[in-house]
């Protein structure tokens, strides 16, 4: 009985015509194709896109610096007296090597402040540039100022 | 002028259309179509900014063909690289010639036929030219230096001889069914016997289309070319305007290959039902032969994007040891039908019946099978 | 006996002397003419590092005899980046975006494994909601790294639509990893101790919508390539393993479930939550390309489940456990392993007390089930070669690291 089975099975073609099914079926679905540059898929709150930095909440602290893994975070700051004769810290250096970053949130991860002071919940990510030299060291000015509609984003809702 | 010199201008103007019309449809609509029609299989839009719904996508593939650098290989055989896509394509378009695309036509006073030359030993040309476009793969897979290339070329050598059998085996059933080689004249028989041959020859249909699929070397049969095994095999050291000929050469046999089988078995340009739907003769031959003809090429596109690829010396296997045999009794058979009524073809019209109830009830039997295991498996 | 120093160094030098003259004057190559016209030897062909037949920078030294091979050399080395040393130079939570590049296609599951390893070490106690959440996100991936299996097996034989379809529902689980952690491939999605983040408040209707889906399209997949002949002709029969050879080269994961063997780490060592899961590990019978495609499918059935019973036992409560904010672990050698789809994925962690490991290795399951191919291909033609490297399903970053 079996084996009557198994010839029936073998002169119908029948997994053949299933098959054939599948694919005329999918002829007329709905297609999923997003057309890109016209339309864009959002992405979502916790992407991690491009990283923006905050100056006046930094507070200088270089814990982003020490948990980079690739060590792309170049810092230098020195102290200056403000007018309340008080010694703060004055950025003058905050480099960022775009080529080499890895998006791994690490650095928004050890930031103290709260808000952050360098997050990359920006939900950018079309980061291509013509020249290589665009993208080698972001100084503090392009850091700050790329993108000025942009807010830190905090994680708050549970599951 | 007398009607010798009209005629033979006419039938200059002819080849010439073939030679002209034909690979711009090759180039234009069916690899538009492939690819657009592969992708909305696999879920995807195909091609669709070049022009509007991406129509002129194969303007921009032969322009990019064109102007690709044409490289040689440095110790490649020249003249043998040269003719390789040459070989592939003549045959192809050349058996073209044969193909009766309606009756005639009346332009302005001047009556034609819709067919190059009416050859009386039709199909026995075809045979003998399809058999020497397996040339133009071997000298491309030898003449390019790699010895990649010639496996490929070697391997697809193989599978077109080999499948040439089976083909003019399914064909000599249709020739025994018609009693003529002619393909005006089998079109002619269909249409005096009101029998299309498809009904008494299901099976030869069925061989002739698979054998088919396989002399043009499209998936499931497409080893010597699969990418990702060879990669492309014998046409890897082609590129610029040879390579499109390659191109063209396989599917302008992909057009053969189906247009063939509709003339054969599907009427050519007669229209369906002519007893039950008269109105229907009123859409031109033409029309009719073109949308059989795309609703062969549709199903070459539906095969590809389908199937896995056979192994090669389960090819082999398949084509010497089933195709063949199956072949031989199917000539048998429809011979015994032919005899048993040569007059009005009943004989002929019973084996139509018992194939079509045969195959309904396999059908029936199969997914009733299927549907138990899966009540059962649940 | 013992020899003297001077008879060291004397030997030393005649051995560098040797192989100097072999380098210089190399002996002269003997190519016998072949005797009669049809003498066959052997054609050595090189499966390079690129090709089409993609799953990465993999060079393959073939020895054919016509197109049956004789032998299958892998030659690995193309990718690598020196994960291992990177390690020793990083703390343990910087190394945890370094493990997602390993087996790119599967992520969650190294940094599983690596953050179990110092978890172990640290001794620290996972809240329950981080492990219903760490089993999601692996199930999850397992599913995503099997239909990326699926697709490029398939186009390798030739059956080019499956990959489309493939892709199409991995996009939808991109997106929830995407939602998740932020990232789609590269998720650093796990930290030590726990979770870097909860779940948003739709991911887990959004999760279960898709699960309760899913087997229709498996369904779909199916119905292309179980039952297909074509399908069934080139993989039935095709690099047979027994299973005891499975064990004795030590593979792991779908490679040796297909053989019969039933050894899956979430059964056999089980690790977070599994052990209160109902779950069955599919297993093969013939231990041939088809049981292992068999398997693989059954095993993206078994995980929809998984993640269905996961999602129901979801109780609001902590994602991360006490960790300190340093991490020292005390001076022990630590191993741990998870089933990653792939098979066995483990670290061995060698620390010293400092804030950076001393040694940590890893145990890649690609790199493991590579070894047999050369086994597996022995005997076959080249077309089945393609079949093969699918088959033991590698990812050219494990192996290679």
């Amino acid at each position: 009985m079996t084996l009557l089975k198994k010839w029936l099975d073998k002169l119908s073609l029948l997994d053949l015509f299933d098959g054939l099914g599948v694919t005329g079926r999918h002829l007329m679905t709905k297609k999923t194709t997003i057309q890109y540059p016209e339309e864009k898929k959002e992405p979502s709150d916790r992407f991690r896109g491009m990283f923006r930095l905050d100056e006046e909440r930094c507070i200088k602290c270089t814990l982003c610096a020490i948990e980079c893994p690739i060590n792309i975070i170049y810092i230098d700051w020195h102290n200056e007296k403000n007018e309340a004769n008080k010694s703060v810290k004055v950025l003058d250096r905050f480099d960022v090597d775009l080529k080499r970053c890895m998006f791994c949130q690490l650095c928004e991860e050890a930031c103290p402040t709260v808000p952050k002071s360098i997050w990359l919940t920006t939900k950018t990510y079309e980061l291509a540039t013509y020249e290589r030299n665009e993208a080698l060291y972001l100084d503090i000015d392009k850091l700050t100022e790329w993108d000025e509609n942009v807010k830190p984003f905090t994680i708050t809702e549970q599951g | 002028m007398s009607p010798a010199t009209l005629q033979t201008i006419l039938t200059a103007v002819k080849i010439l259309l073939i030679v002209m019309v034909v690979p711009a449809i090759v180039g234009f609509v069916i690899v538009y179509a492939e690819r657009r029609i592969m992708g909305f299989m696999q879920g995807r839009l195909g091609p669709n900014r070049v022009g509007p719904q991406g129509l002129l996508q194969g303007l921009a593939d032969l322009v990019k063909l064109v102007t690709k650098e044409d490289l040689t290989p440095t110790r490649a055989e020249k003249v043998s690289h040269f003719l390789g896509p040459v070989l592939s394509v003549i045959p192809a378009l050349t058996a073209l010639a044969l193909i009766p695309v309606g009756e005639s036509i009346r332009i302005g006073g001047v009556e034609t036929s819709l067919y190059v030359a009416d050859v009386n030993v039709g199909l026995l040309f075809l045979l003998g030219i399809t058999s020497i476009g397996v040339y133009g793969i071997i000298l491309g897979g030898w003449a390019s230096n790699n010895k990649f290339s010639l496996l490929g070329g070697l391997r697809s050598a193989a599978q077109l001889v080999s499948y040439e059998v089976p083909m003019g085996l399914s064909i000599v059933a249709v020739l025994l069914m018609s009693r003529s080689l002619s393909l005006v004249e089998i079109v002619r028989v269909q249409d005096r016997l009101h029998l299309w041959f498809i009904f008494p020859g299901l099976l030869s249909f069925f061989l002739y289309f698979v054998s088919g699929v396989a002399e043009t070397n499209r998936n499931p049969f497409d080893l010597p070319e699969a990418e990702s095994e060879l990669v492309s095999g014998f046409n890897t050291e082609y590129s610029g305007i040879k390579f499109a000929f390659y191109f063209l050469g396989e599917y302008t046999a992909m057009i053969v290959v189906s247009s063939v089988a509709v003339t054969l078995f599907f009427g050519g340009w007669l229209a369906p039902f002519p007893h039950l739907l008269p109105g229907l003769r009123i859409v031109p031959g033409i029309v009719w032969f073109l949308i059989k003809v795309g609703f062969f090429i549709f199903c070459y596109i539906w095969f590809r994007s389908t199937f896995p690829r056979y192994r090669f010396d389960q090819l082999m296997n398949l084509g010497w040891k089933w195709l063949i045999p199956l072949s031989l009794v199917n000539i048998m058979v429809v011979a015994g039908c032919v005899l048993a009524d040569t007059r009005h073809g009943r004989g002929l019209r019973g084996l139509g019946w018992v194939y079509t109830g045969f195959f309904i009830l396999l059908f029936a039997l199969s997914r009733l099978r299927r549907r138990l295991a899966a009540a059962e498996a649940r | 006996m013992s020899r003297t120093p001077e008879q060291d160094e004397a030997d030393y030098f005649a051995a560098r002397a040797k192989a100097a003259a072999a380098l210089h004057n190399p002996p002269a190559r003997t190519v016998e003419a072949p005797k009669t016209l049809f003498d066959v030897t052997e054609m050595e062909l090189n499966f390079g590092p690129q090709h089409p037949s993609t799953h990465g920078v993999l060079r393959i030294i073939l020895k054919v005899d016509g197109e049956k091979i004789v032998d299958a050399i892998p030659d690995v080395g193309y990718l690598h980046r020196g994960t291992e040393k990177l390690f020793e130079t990083e703390t343990y939570p910087m190394a945890i975006p370094h493990t997602d590049r390993m087996d790119y296609v599967a992520a969650a599951t190294s940094n599983h494994a690596y953050c179990l390893t110092v978890e172990k070490l640290l001794g620290v106690e996972i809240p329950r909601r981080a492990q219903l959440i760490r089993v999601i996100l692996d199930e999850l991936q397992r599913i995503s790294s099997h239909l990326v299996w699926l697709g490029t097996s398939g186009i390798d034989l030739g059956a080019v639509t499956p990959f489309w379809y493939c892709f199409r529902e991995r996009e939808q689980i991109l997106d929830f990893f995407e939602e998740y952690c932020g990232a789609r491939l590269t998720l650093n999605c796990m930290r030590i101790g726990g979770l870097p983040f909860d779940l948003t408040p739709r991911w887990a209707e959004a999760v279960r919508a898709f699960i309760d889906d899913f087997p229709k399209k498996i369904d779909d997949y199916e119905t292309l390539l179980t039952d297909n002949r074509i399908w069934k002709k080139r993989t039935v029969g095709v690099g047979v393993i027994s299973a005891e050879e499975c064990v004795e080269w030590g593979l792991t994961g779908p490679v040796i479930r297909g053989s019969g063997v039933e050894w899956d780490l979430r059964r056999a060592q089980p690790y977070e939550c599994y052990d209160e899961l109902d779950f069955t590990v599919p297993t093969g019978k013939n231990g041939d390309t088809y049981d292992r495609y068999l398997v693989r499918i059954e095993e993206m059935r078994q995980s929809a489940k998984i993640i269905r019973q996961c999602l129901d036992r979801l109780e609001p409560g902590e994602i991360k456990g006490k960790v300190p904010r340093v991490i020292k672990p005390i001076a022990e050698e630590v191993y741990a392993s998870v089933e990653s789809p792939k098979g066995e994925i483990g670290f061995y962690l060698v620390s010293n007390g400092t804030n950076k490991p001393y040694r940590l290795h890893v145990r890649p399951p690609s790199f493991i089930n590579l070894q047999a191919l050369p086994r597996l291909a022995r005997g076959h033609l080249v077309s089945d070669l393609v079949a093969l490297i699918g088959t033991v399903d590698i990812v050219l970053g494990e192996v290679d690291r």
